[in-house]
């Protein structure tokens, strides 16, 4: 072990710190290591999920990389992603800068703006999102109203991505919570002395705001980015991965091939392909922003 | 005067989040047929009979009894979460030590595997020591930091604490648990609200997990109770019922949330993320 | 994040191969001959009406044997796959399950996955079964499963609908294509087509094809009994469907309304759609949607020299006792009373089809519960020389493929010659694979 310099405190030794993150560290020695180890291991191994794996090397890896299959749900999930990802963000900045608004039954416009989070992946959210997109349902009737046609909105490739995507959007409280959160540590004096200097609204939020939330900014970039990819059960509800595939992420992929179709060993190699490439995503979001938010973890 | 603008454009966005809710409501007593030729919320008729059948379930027991047992798993998920969580966030985001770029990055990796993956392993292992079919999977990981993305949210917010904060508190001869639980946990008590309501409302709605660790009927929490019955491989199911059991499973959840949205915002305004 | 790996890697070579668990020949608990007093585990999937009519007969059962209890697991179907494989996995499966036809295959391609019940037939009375019934349930010589009950896809028709187009039921595949552009001028389809899970646009073009040929598509022990060719006319065959407007093209089918199943679109609830293809044991849902006795059951099509070959039938759901069971004198006597209990049978109904048992089906017959489109259906299909679906043709990786060679034939993504020739191929590789 190199001889560091700890930055700790006067009187705190280096193991003050380790001694604090040991309940991480004993969990993920129990819940982790051995599930991610098992994983490993099967990806390299020809196995049903019930009986005996058969060791094939990396062959799991290699019908991986020459399948149409894999690349194109890998194609689906980061299309998803870098379409959900900003959206979501910008919806819940704006959402709580208004609802950071000292106004009188703030509350109600709160709650009223986290039920969709609440309901989730909800069996009755999906019968209803279904209603929604329907040939002649709520959305068909509101696009007829504007004069626009009516078009099928789950027989196209994209406009199915869409519905998925506007599914999970309406869902942005989470991310909502964790601006307001930080939103209101922003001392109001910034703000006043901004008026003093002569800046509107607009200037005042990219000139203070932004900046001063960078880091929740970050934060939710990485969490809502590591829970876009992931995402499985609503296309798997509401469009089953159709039409063509075109809304199958690598999480009904992984599904299907451990559960449906019995075939754990590749779903294991699956998932850690999986797992190298949401890495390197976070591993770029951390380095894009590291000056920015002077991260040094 | 100058608010009118802003409560309308509130009240515009407010209507498309609760839209599909009323909608939900008013489903629930409407006929499989009217469900999807109308777009319109309100039902034809009001008959209750449909939640008094949601409510006692198929099942020897009624919601009520699967209610309990979710707060059973609930309540010390949630205690558990919290407290293992600002320890260990406090530990990345207050101290040095040897490691810790390598424990922060298994962190961040534990959260990168599709849950699908890791259940079935957890759930051998589990029943290897015969606690499947009980709670302690459930819950106990949760002692454990188990969910990195709590962990993660509090580092980020810690950090936002001027560290001169707790400099003039252990200068006043704090120690490091004291400088955590007087400075540091009052300047970000909404976070903390937040993840407990985060764990509550998650947990609420997690089906993969309890799905697999719990198959007594008697232990089965609500998430699972709201599924009994979806099945399309017999005679189909009456989906006014399914509807009715998921908005009274709703109400803790909104119940919870409007209970707690005060406290997401009025922490001690003290710099914080203004780091 | 280098380190992560390296560190996981090490630590996972060293831990993980515990997990993997050898196949050896099953160490069974052999049966003792005695009803002991003791708790035994059952479980089941479905809906409403079978958990309901389920725990009747557990009822029943405990006043009949109050010495053994038995815990009921049951849930709805989604996510009970996964529930199952982790139980057996993990050595923790139920004593007596509920399992599907194919999961013989996945579960048990060697006749290991479950107890043998021959072994147990002093308690579970298998005499009352057909001997081609009791082969469904056989993997490697080894009797694995029972079947509760045995049901083919029959047509079923909205009456008011062809009354409304003024035609009637069609007999025979030429009469279904002409019918097409009789109905479509009042706006309706004859019938309904999809390649959700259940895959009716293939099992149709596969039943065409097996009344032209005399071939099975999938042979009882898993080899492509298709040729390239079969699979080529019955994917020409499902082109000419839509071409004709006998269905939806699968583009016209989701843009109602996505995933959705059919009882549940309103083109099925308002008869526009006037016809499914769908199990005898589960046609209910589509009834129940529609006002009372307007859903009848039509004839199975012939060809036009009267061949009625090539309809297909199956178990729809099976009964296997785990063979890791402490009790299975105790779980074949409860088995047993599942499937040819009298009393238990005018509980149970036919919550779980019309059951192959015939001591069950007398049982059903004496208190007048065989009735209605699903027993119609079934009385039809008897009558003629159908065949016995493989496992292997509802793996669900097969039905995938074919699904979405329909699919890419639907949507004119390739030809159906093109297509043939990759599900062909794939098909054939796959079986390769599983069938060993």
């Amino acid at each position: 072990m190199k001889n560091l310099n700890y930055r700790n405190p006067v009187g705190v030794g280096k193991y003050t710190g380790l001694l604090l993150i040991m309940p991480f560290i004993i969990g993920f020695a129990l819940f982790t290591l051995y599930p991610f180890a098992a994983s490993l291991i099967l990806g390299l191994t020809d196995y049903d999920g019930i009986y005996s794996p058969e060791f094939i090397g990396t062959e799991n890896f290699s019908d991986m990389i020459s399948s149409s299959e894999f690349r194109g749900a890998v194609g689906v999930t980061l299309k998803y992603t870098f379409i959900l990802v900003p959206l979501k963000l910008t919806v819940s900045l704006l959402a709580a800068l208004l609802l950071n608004a000292e106004i009188k039954g703030i509350g109600v416009y709160r709650t009223i703006f986290y039920l969709p989070s609440i309901l989730g992946s909800n069996l009755a959210v999906v019968i209803m999102w279904q209603f929604l997109f329907t040939s002649g349902g709520l959305v068909d009737q509101l696009t007829e109203t504007v004069g626009l046609p009516s078009v099928g909105w789950y027989g196209d490739g994209n406009s199915a991505m869409l519905i998925i995507v506007l599914l999970r959007l309406w869902e942005f409280g989470s991310a909502m919570i964790l601006f307001l959160n930080a939103l209101r540590d922003i001392p109001s004096e910034y703000y006043e002395a901004a008026r003093v200097d002569g800046c509107g609204h607009i200037r005042s939020f990219f000139r203070i705001t932004l900046p001063l939330l960078r880091r929740v900014i970050f934060l939710n970039l990485v969490l809502q980015t590591i829970a876009a990819m992931q995402e499985f059960s609503a296309p798997y509800m509401i469009t089953g991965g159709g039409p063509m595939k075109s809304t199958y992420t690598i999480g009904m992929l992984i599904y299907d091939e451990m559960f449906r179709f019995h075939n754990a060993g590749y779903a294991n190699a699956v998932s850690w392909a999986f797992f190298v490439l949401v890495t390197v995503l976070v591993l770029i979001l951390f380095a894009v922003t590291r000056k920015k938010t002077e991260e040094d973890i | 005067m100058k608010k009118i603008p802003l409560y309308i454009l509130m009240t515009l966005m407010a209507v498309v989040m609760i839209y599909p809710l009323l909608w939900l409501v008013g489903a629930s007593f409407k006929t499989n047929d009217e469900i999807f030729s109308s777009a319109w919320f309100v039902p034809e008729s009001l008959d209750l009979s449909v939640y008094k059948r949601a409510w006692e379930t198929v099942t020897p027991f009624s919601m009520g009894h699967y209610f309990l047992n979710t707060f059973f798993i609930i309540i010390p998920k949630t205690i558990f979460a919290v407290i293992s969580s600002v320890l260990v966030a406090y530990g990345f985001a207050r101290f040095d030590f040897p490691l810790k770029k390598m424990f922060f990055a298994l962190l961040m990796g534990s959260m990168f595997m599709p849950a699908i993956v890791t259940v079935m392993p957890l759930y051998s292992l589990w029943s290897k020591i015969g606690l499947h079919d009980t709670y302690v999977p459930l819950t106990i990981p949760a002692l454990f930091a188990a969910e990195g993305a709590f962990v993660f949210m509090l580092v980020q917010f810690f950090r936002g604490v001027p560290r001169e904060f707790d400099e003039a508190a252990r200068i006043d001869g704090c120690g490091s648990m004291r400088v955590l639980i007087y400075i540091l946990v009052p300047c970000i008590r909404p976070v903390i609200v937040s993840i407990s309501v985060f764990t509550f409302l998650w947990t609420m709605n997690d089906f993969l997990t309890p799905l697999i660790m719990i198959s007594s009927v008697e232990k089965y929490p609500l998430s699972l109770i709201l599924r009994l019955s979806a099945d399309s491989t017999g005679d189909g199911y009456e989906q006014k019922k399914i509807i009715a059991m998921s908005v009274i499973g709703l109400i803790p959840s909104v119940a919870v949330f409007a209970a707690a949205q005060k406290k997401f915002i009025s922490g001690i305004t003290a710099g914080g993320l203004s780091g | 994040m280098k380190k992560l790996f390296l560190y996981l890697a090490a630590l996972g070579c060293m831990t993980a191969l515990s997990s993997c668990g050898g196949r050896s020949s099953p160490k069974y608990i052999s049966p003792d001959g005695t009803l002991d007093k003791c708790t035994i585990r059952f479980s089941w999937w479905g809906g409403d009406d079978r958990h309901e009519a389920t725990l009747a007969a557990l009822e029943l059962w405990q006043q009949k044997h109050p010495e053994i209890t038995v815990t009921p697991e049951y849930g709805g179907w989604d996510g009970w796959t996964e529930k199952v494989s982790s139980q057996i996995s993990g050595g923790t499966a139920p004593d007596v399950m509920q399992i599907n036809y194919d999961w013989l295959v996945s579960l048990s391609p060697d006749g290991n996955g479950f107890y043998d019940l021959e072994l147990l037939s002093d308690q579970l009375d298998l005499s009352v079964f057909d001997d081609e019934v009791l082969s469904f349930g056989r993997m490697n010589n080894k009797l694995n499963a029972v079947t509760v009950s045995v049901s083919g896809r029959g047509l079923f028709y909205n009456s008011d609908t062809y009354k409304k187009c003024g035609v009637s039921y069609p007999g025979t595949w030429s009469q279904l294509m002409e019918l097409g552009d009789k109905m479509s001028v009042k706006g309706c389809y004859p019938l309904d087509l999809d390649i959700q899970s259940g895959g009716t646009a293939w099992y149709l073009a596969v039943v065409y094809v097996q009344q032209d040929t005399g071939r099975q598509f999938v042979s009882m022990d898993g080899e492509l009994g298709f040729t390239e060719e079969d699979i080529r006319m019955a994917l020409d065959f499902y082109k000419e469907l839509e071409e004709r407007h006998v269905i939806r093209t699968v583009r016209e089918r989701i843009d109602e309304d996505g995933n959705a199943a059919l009882y549940q679109s309103p083109s099925f609830m308002d008869g526009s759609v006037g016809g499914v293809l769908e199990w005898g044991s589960s046609v209910g849902k589509y009834d129940m949607v529609l006002p009372e006795g307007v859903l009848e059951s039509g004839p199975f099509l012939k060809n036009d020299d009267g061949n009625s070959d090539g309809w297909m039938i199956k178990p729809s759901v099976m009964y296997a006792v785990s063979k890791g069971t402490q009790y299975p004198d105790e779980a074949a006597a409860f088995m047993d009373f599942l499937l040819n209990d009298p009393e238990c049978a005018a509980v149970l109904g036919t919550s779980r089809g019309i059951p192959a048992s015939q001591q069950a089906e007398e049982a059903l017959k004496k208190s007048g519960l065989l009735s209605g489109l699903a027993y119609d259906s079934d009385e039809m299909l008897s009558d003629l020389d159908a065949v016995t679906i493989s496992p292997y043709m509802e793996l669900p990786r097969v039905k995938e493929m074919c699904n979405s060679a329909i699919e890419k034939v639907s949507y004119g993504k390739s030809d159906t010659a093109q297509a043939a020739k990759e599900l062909y191929t794939s098909v054939k590789e796959y079986l390769k694979k599983v069938a060993k």
